[in-house]
């Protein structure tokens, strides 16, 4: 008896499955879209057409955070606020897992079209994730090219790396370093570069004490640049001691915003770096081009 | 004299053993060698660009933390005061907040002592006019933790209007001070200011003395009292504003440390000036020390050791005070 009923479910479950997957294409494109995160805001403005686009998180116009920080302009902003939603009432809220939890349980009980997109991290996912915005916006060949081009230039730069690898810690405001597991961790691998905080056990994004930093003597310091409204924080890349390591690279070398998200302009990252190796360290190949 | 030798000899044993502590591994040989060598060995810049401001600003801030609670127990006849307790820290902490954040001076340093120093001088004359009018030691400790919630209200307001997102974290730097990854910058920003405060905190050492014996008699034997305010609001303006512009808030050492040392010495207020800011100087280098030792990768802030030890200390010293007066 309990078997049978088991089989039941699974039975109406396909049908449930397949009805969805038939009634797919019928939805049409969602006509009111709202991003509440600042990396739905990058993948969202990359790929939506501007009229179906209501609004983007505050911190997509921070020039420090955001790539598409001018694009962002162009949009009304949100803080995330349920409130905020339930009076646009869009046919669709992307938003990421990470953030603002509770929102996003509220918006779902009120019945709204929640989509959340999990923190990437690394660069591999990236393609998908483009592919995915692209679907729900129902803008599946412009993902589908930029998700294209994405991994091409990628493998182009992979395949420019030999076994120079110079070490590099990305150092931020506060003292806090991007260790394994982070987006910028991928990004340094990718472009050749040794991530000295993750060699050293760092994992995440974690305060890395100074003192380490200087014994590690890294060939290249990241640091974020900062041109917003003052803080203390900032002041500790900028600390007299990193100045004083003698062999050292120190600057912001990343576009700003380029690797706090993962979105298609995650590349120019990628693509910086890979010429500061280049550079630096050259491969036998990049003296031959 | 005896008993600020043995102070000092005890500040500078802690001052060597705080170059001696950090999270990168160097041998005592390495550090030593490190902090006389020149270069851009590791251990070098390890040495004289991290570790030696901190030792420096912990025993220069320990002091003007310590003599600033002397003078002002004695100048006030009061055992509870203290700058932590009557707000003169969270105003300097305000003072700086308020000035740096806004971004009047760009990000420079400069705009930290400049704001505290202002912030300090502000509790300072309001409490005097307070204790003025109305000598008790309750009303002086009531109107300083007025003016300690006003400030750390007002300057939580003022981190969260920054633009910038990432000044509202940095509130628990100005509440719970810290001396982590400070410079040779901080040093010279605030070290002058912190001795010139020293400075006239000790120009008014007879009359804090003569004080002791009440106003009156303090008139009959020749002192002038607006002098010895004076003296006595900018020097306490001065190390202590200049101390919180680098360091944050840092409670409680200028209350603990007069206390402990006040049965050692003659118990004239003056005697005790220099030992309570060398007593002070050992106090928080050794708290330094332990926030390192602690938390050694995430690392604890240092005010949150001194309110640990100071403020069941203060607890105490209200309920003694009280049976006192019973």
């Amino acid at each position: 008896m309990r078997e049978r009923r088991k089989r039941l479910s699974r039975l109406s479950g396909l049908t449930f499955l397949a009805g969805a997957l038939l009634s797919a294409p019928v939805s049409a494109a969602p006509e009111r879209v709202m991003s509440l995160n600042l990396c739905t805001d990058q993948l969202a403005m990359t790929l939506a057409e501007p009229e179906q686009l209501i609004s983007v998180s505050f911190l997509a116009r921070e020039p420090d955070l955001s790539m598409l920080h001018e694009k962002a302009q162009d949009f009304p902003v949100n803080r995330g606020l349920a409130e905020e939603v339930f009076l646009e009432k869009p046919d669709l809220v992307v938003t990421g897992t990470y953030s603002l939890h509770n929102t996003t349980a509220l918006l779902k009980r009120l019945g709204f079209r929640v989509e959340e997109f999990s923190f990437v991290q690394t660069l591999d996912t990236i393609p998908g994730e483009i592919r995915r915005m692209g679907a729900l916006l129902g803008q599946e060949a412009r993902a589908e090219k930029l998700a294209e081009d994405f991994s091409q230039e990628l493998d182009a730069i992979a395949k420019s790396q030999c076994d120079m690898r110079p070490t590099m810690i990305a150092y931020d405001q506060n003292g806090v370093a991007l260790g394994s597991g982070t987006l910028a961790d991928s990004v340094m691998q990718a472009a050749g570069f040794a991530n000295l905080a993750a060699d050293l056990g760092l994992v995440g994004v974690a305060p890395f004490p100074l003192e380490q930093v200087i014994a590690a003597r890294p060939d290249v310091i990241v640091t974020s640049a900062s041109e917003g409204a003052p803080t203390l924080g900032e002041h500790v890349p900028r600390h007299p001691a990193i100045a004083a390591l003698p062999d050292t690279r120190i600057g912001a070398f990343v576009p700003a915003g380029a690797w706090s998200c993962g979105s298609p302009a995650v590349i120019e990252a990628v693509r910086a770096l890979a010429s500061l190796r280049a550079e630096i360290a050259p491969c036998p190949q990049d003296a031959t081009q | 004299m005896k008993l600020s030798i043995s102070l000092a000899m005890l500040a500078l044993a802690l001052f060597i053993l705080s170059l001696l502590v950090g999270p990168a591994a160097l041998g005592i040989g390495d550090s030593i060698a490190g902090l006389f060598a020149g270069g851009g060995e590791a251990a070098a810049i390890i040495m004289r660009e991290i570790r030696l401001p901190r030792a420096l600003l912990g025993l220069a801030i320990g002091f003007s933390l310590g003599l600033s609670g002397a003078v002002l127990q004695g100048f006030l006849r009061n055992p509870l005061a203290e700058p932590g307790v009557i707000g003169v820290s969270s105003m300097a902490a305000l003072g700086a907040v308020a000035v740096f954040y806004s971004g009047l001076a760009g990000s420079s340093l400069y705009a930290l002592p400049a704001g505290a120093l202002i912030g300090a001088l502000a509790a300072v004359l309001i409490l005097l006019a307070i204790a003025a009018r109305q000598g008790s030691t309750l009303t002086l400790i009531l109107a300083g933790v007025a003016l300690s919630s006003l400030a750390g209200a007002l300057t939580s307001l003022v981190l969260n209007l920054s633009p910038n997102p990432f000044a509202a974290y940095e509130i628990i730097f100005w509440l719970l001070g810290s001396l982590k990854d400070r410079s040779m910058e901080h040093v010279l920003l605030a070290l002058p200011l912190m001795a010139a405060g020293w400075l006239l905190i000790a120009l008014s050492a007879r009359a804090i003395d003569a004080l002791s014996l009440g106003e009156e008699a303090a008139g009959n034997l020749g002192i002038h009292m607006g002098r010895a305010r004076f003296l006595i609001v900018a020097g306490v303006a001065l190390s202590v504003g200049a101390a919180t512009a680098v360091a944050g808030t840092i409670g409680f050492i200028g209350l603990v440390v007069p206390h402990l040392i006040r049965p050692l010495t003659n118990r004239m207020p003056s005697s005790l000036l220099l030992p309570a800011g060398l007593g002070g100087a050992a106090l928080l280098l050794a708290a330094d020390i332990a926030a390192r030792l602690v938390l050694p990768a995430g690392e604890l802030n240092v005010g949150v050791l001194t309110a640990l030890i100071g403020a069941p200390f203060f607890l105490w010293l209200v309920i003694r005070a009280r049976r006192e007066m019973l």
